[in-house]
This record gives structure tokens, C-alpha cells and sequence, in this order.
């Protein structure tokens, strides 16, 4: 059993794009994620403290756009994980009906650009709907990424042994005690991983709201870029605080994997 | 392999010459500003800007090609030297004459709100506590920014999207230059009878070409150009084409 599990573990962190989580059993002082970490908060520092003053006012520009960057980020995650996790259920359900529904939500939704969908959302149903920009934005971002967690979902429910459903099933547990006793605490552990590297790489693509006028970190960004004409020191900045804000996510994730794992850790 | 990299090297050079010796200037233009510049049904950048850059081409005797880019970042794009003259109605500011150098005006505009059909204001501290879309990086918002009334700012992508927020009831109003203004509240058919220009500024800008610094023969011939184009009345002509029937 456990080595089935290894097996399909590999397999869906294979799958997944985004960044890479730090290994929690990295025990180096240098590795890639504190080399990265650590260049890129020296760089910022550098740059605000002994370069040109352009730089620190482009970063005294960004500390709205954070906040909204994170509030809309929050916003979605809280959609997008429970969307994704009815989706991933729906995918692996024995009702045709349901089964259908969530399989063509995920194969549309995957087959539109977000770009395209929040363009969608905000401007082409602006004639029957009229939604705000923080929501629009929130559900343009949790549709899209409800989806690929969905199939995270369905990957890591389906990676846990059958004999585990056998054996709930055959004490008496019906097909939802099953699901929700046996297999999905079980699953969680396969799934956080990817559902914590589609979290981050939600952050990184609500930056693609700033066109519907959402004053996100992106828009603070260009927005100084425009009216400054700083336009490389803007950008350094902007990528460079991305940077640090999903590498210090990617660390709590694994941090959390850990956690989880530690039956694995004591072997 | 060196000598074929020269010989290489040497047909590029010569195949390029020629093309050197006819004269041809790229200008780009954020084709998404009716009526100064924007595409046509085919796809070709048109407009008041685009059609005096192209009698100004034809009087200092150089050819022009005409390339549609983005706003955001179509200054760094000049100064990368992607192209070598901005027909875009760029407004002469002292910020942006530190970095660039500007032909003779163009054009003078002011800035005007555009608001739902019905609604007027007075000045602009009337916009207190709305939420006003604009462009990102064009004049409207930095005089509205300038004048620090406690107005929401939205930038978008461009003014159209602005606009089509505004006609949607999301946003309270939107800034931008007078021309662009009164082409989508008066001329434009899907927003015929939704919108009205508001309110305009006082204060008059000026548009010129925009060019890098430093190429200051190519600036003289276009500045020679300019002003024989306002003087025989070619200038008034274009404008009644492009800004008349909108007024």
C-alpha cells in the first residue's frame, strides 16, 4: 500500500505547474527556495535603500495594491477549494448527471484564458449583470481555478487505495461516510500540495484583474510606471515582491505538508 | 564557421541599406483614442493624428509606417527605439520633456468628464468621494490626481473600457481629452443617449509628436512641416474631418 501511494503521489506532483514547494526534508541552509529568498529581499533592500529614488517611491507606491492583491487572493482561495472540491467529487461520481455537469464545467472552464473570462465576466455580462469589480474578479478567479483543483481533487481521491473503500464499505460505512471518514482525510495529505501550488498560483494571476481597474499590485505598479516613466524600476520592484510573497507562501505550504506527513517523517 | 557568420553578416548589411537610403520612420500610435487615432474596419491605424503625421511624412519627404501598440508602456517603447516617432496624442508635460523631445503642437485640448446622460458639475471638486475611470498614465488622471478633489481613481487598459463601465453604472464618471470625450458621448451609436460631457477644464494642453532626444534634424523637418500644415489650412480641414461632426 504505501508503495502505491509513493507512486501516485510522484505522479500528481508531476502534473502540477506552479512553483515548486521547498522539500520539508531539506534540511541544507542553502538550497534553491533560501538562495531565492534571501536574493531576492537583498535586491529589494539594495535597490530602495542605495538606488536610484525611483525605486523606493515605486515600492512606497505598492502597499494598497498588496492588500487588495491578498484580499481577493483570500477571496478566491475560500471559493475556488470548496468549488474544486464538489467539482473533484462530482468528477468521480457514479451519477451520470452529475458527473456530466462537472466534467463539462471543467472542460470549458480549462479550454477560456482567465484573461478571457474576467474580460467575460465583467464586461460582456455587464448588459444582463451588473458585478462589482472585487466580486467579478473573485468569481472570474475561483470559476477558473475551481477547476483545475477539481482535477487535483479527483487525482488525489482517486491515488488512495481501493481496498480502503472496500474495507469502510464492508463495516457498514455508506458511500458518503466513506467518502467523508475514510477517504478524503486520507486524500488531503496527496492533495495539499498542488491545491497549495494553485493557491499560489492564483496570487500571481489575479494580476491579470488590473485590467478590469482593480488598483491590484500590478495596476499600482504600471500606474507608477505610467506617470514616472520608471518603467524597469516599476517592474523590478513589482516581480521582486512577488517573488517574495510566493516564495514565503511556498514555504508555509510545505510547512503545513510536513505536518500532515509526519507518519511518513518518522520511518 | 566565423566566415560564414560574416558573410552572413554582409548580406544583412547590404540587403538593409538600400531600405536606409528611402527614409522610412515608424510611428506608433495607441490606436484605442477615436478620433485621434484608432483602427478601421481593416485594421489600419486612422484618425486626426495618423493623418497629419502622414501629410507631415509627405511635406519633409520621408515615408511613415504606421504601427498600432500599447499605450501602457509605449513611452519605454520610444525610448528602446522600437520606433522612432509617437503619433499618440501625447500631451507636453515638463515630466515627459525631460526624457523626450516634442514637435510644435498639434493640437490643444482640455480635459473634460464624461457622466450619464443628464448629469452635470461645475468643477471637478464636485467628483469628491465618486469613482472616475480614466486610462492608465493619460493626462486626465494626473490632472485629477493633481487636484486631489478625494476622487476614486479606476485606470483601465484603455478609455473604451472606461467608457463601457461608465454606460454599465459601475463608475460614476470618466476624464479624459475633450475630443475623445465628445466622440464617444456624441458620435458613438452604443452609447448614443447614455452619456454627456460633464464638465470641461479650463486649462489647455498641447499634443505634439513625440520623439527621442537627440535627433534633432528629424525634429526640425517635422516642425518645418507642422507649421506649413497650420498655415495653408490644411490643419483646420483635418480637424473639421476628424473632430467635426462630434462636436
Amino acid at each position: 500500500m504505501d508503495k502505491d501511494e509513493g507512486q501516485s503521489k510522484a505522479n500528481i506532483i508531476m502534473v502540477t505547474d506552479g512553483p515548486a514547494i521547498p522539500n520539508p526534508r531539506e534540511r541544507r541552509l542553502i538550497n534553491a527556495w533560501s538562495i531565492a529568498l534571501t536574493g531576492a529581499i537583498l535586491s529589494l533592500l539594495l535597490l530602495c535603500y542605495a538606488g536610484p529614488s525611483s525605486y523606493r517611491e515605486a515600492l512606497l507606491f505598492l502597499p494598497d495594491g498588496i492588500l487588495l492583491t491578498f484580499k481577493l487572493t483570500a477571496l478566491a482561495i475560500c471559493c475556488a477549494v470548496p468549488l474544486g472540491l464538489l467539482t473533484g467529487l462530482g468528477r468521480i461520481s457514479r451519477n451520470r448527471c452529475v458527473n456530466l455537469i462537472a466534467s463539462t464545467y471543467v472542460e470549458v472552464i480549462r479550454g477560456i484564458p482567465l484573461l478571457v473570462q474576467v474580460f467575460y465576466i465583467y464586461f460582456a455580462l455587464s448588459q444582463f449583470l451588473r458585478i462589482q469589480g472585487v466580486p467579478a474578479a473573485v468569481i472570474a478567479v475561483s470559476i477558473c481555478y475551481g477547476a483545475y483543483m477539481g482535477e487535483v481533487f479527483r487525482a488525489g481521491i482517486l491515488a488512495i487505495p481501493k481496498g480502503q473503500t472496500e474495507a469502510a464499505r464492508s463495516l457498514g460505512f455508506n458511500r458518503f461516510q466513506t467518502m467523508f471518514y475514510v477517504v478524503l482525510p486520507q486524500a488531503w495529505r496527496t492533495i495539499l500540495p498542488p491545491v497549495g501550488n494553485e493557491c499560489i498560483a492564483m496570487l500571481k494571476d489575479t494580476a491579470l484583474v488590473s485590467v478590469i481597474g482593480m488598483p491590484d499590485m500590478m495596476q499600482r505598479a504600471r500606474s507608477f510606471a505610467s506617470q514616472s516613466y520608471a518603467y524597469f524600476e516599476a517592474y523590478t520592484v513589482v516581480a521582486l515582491v512577488y517573488l517574495i510573497i510566493t516564495l514565503l507562501l511556498s514555504k508555509i505550504v510545505s510547512v503545513i505538508e510536513a505536518r500532515l506527513n509526519y507518519y511518513d517523517r518518522r520511518k | 564557421m566565423f566566415r560564414r557568420l560574416l558573410l552572413s553578416l554582409a548580406t544583412v548589411m547590404l540587403l538593409c541599406s538600400p531600405a536606409a537610403a528611402a527614409e522610412k520612420f515608424v510611428v506608433a500610435g495607441d490606436c484605442n483614442f477615436p478620433p485621434f487615432e484608432y483602427l478601421n474596419d481593416k485594421k489600419e491605424p486612422i484618425g486626426y493624428s495618423m493623418d497629419y503625421i502622414t501629410e507631415v511624412a509627405k511635406r519633409a519627404g520621408f515615408e511613415v509606417e504606421l504601427r498600432n501598440v500599447a499605450w501602457d508602456g509605449i513611452f519605454a517603447g520610444l525610448a528602446a527605439g522600437n520606433y522612432d516617432i509617437l503619433a499618440s496624442t501625447t500631451t507636453i508635460t515638463p515630466e515627459r520633456q525631460k526624457t523626450f523631445d516634442f514637435s510644435t503642437p498639434y493640437y490643444g485640448l482640455t480635459q473634460a468628464v464624461i457622466m450619464p446622460k443628464g448629469k452635470t458639475i461645475k468643477s471637478l471638486a464636485e467628483l469628491k468621494g465618486k469613482t472616475v475611470g480614466s486610462q492608465i498614465g493619460i493626462t486626465g488622471v494626473f490632472v485629477l490626481r493633481k487636484a486631489n478633489v478625494g476622487a476614486i481613481i479606476r485606470e483601465y487598459d484603455d478609455v473604451g473600457l472606461a467608457i463601457a463601465d461608465l454606460a454599465a453604472g459601475r463608475i460614476d464618471a470618466v476624464i479624459c481629452d475633450d475630443p475623445v470625450a465628445k466622440y464617444y458621448a456624441n458620435k458613438r451609436k452604443d452609447f448614443e443617449g447614455k452619456l454627456n460631457v460633464a464638465y470641461q477644464t479650463g486649462d489647455k494642453e498641447y499634443v505634439g509628436f513625440c520623439l527621442k532626444k537627440g535627433r534633432k534634424d528629424l525634429l526640425d523637418r517635422i516642425n518645418k512641416a507642422v507649421e506649413e500644415i497650420k498655415k495653408d489650412g490644411t490643419e483646420a480641414k483635418m480637424m473639421e474631418k476628424w473632430m467635426g461632426s462630434s462636436k
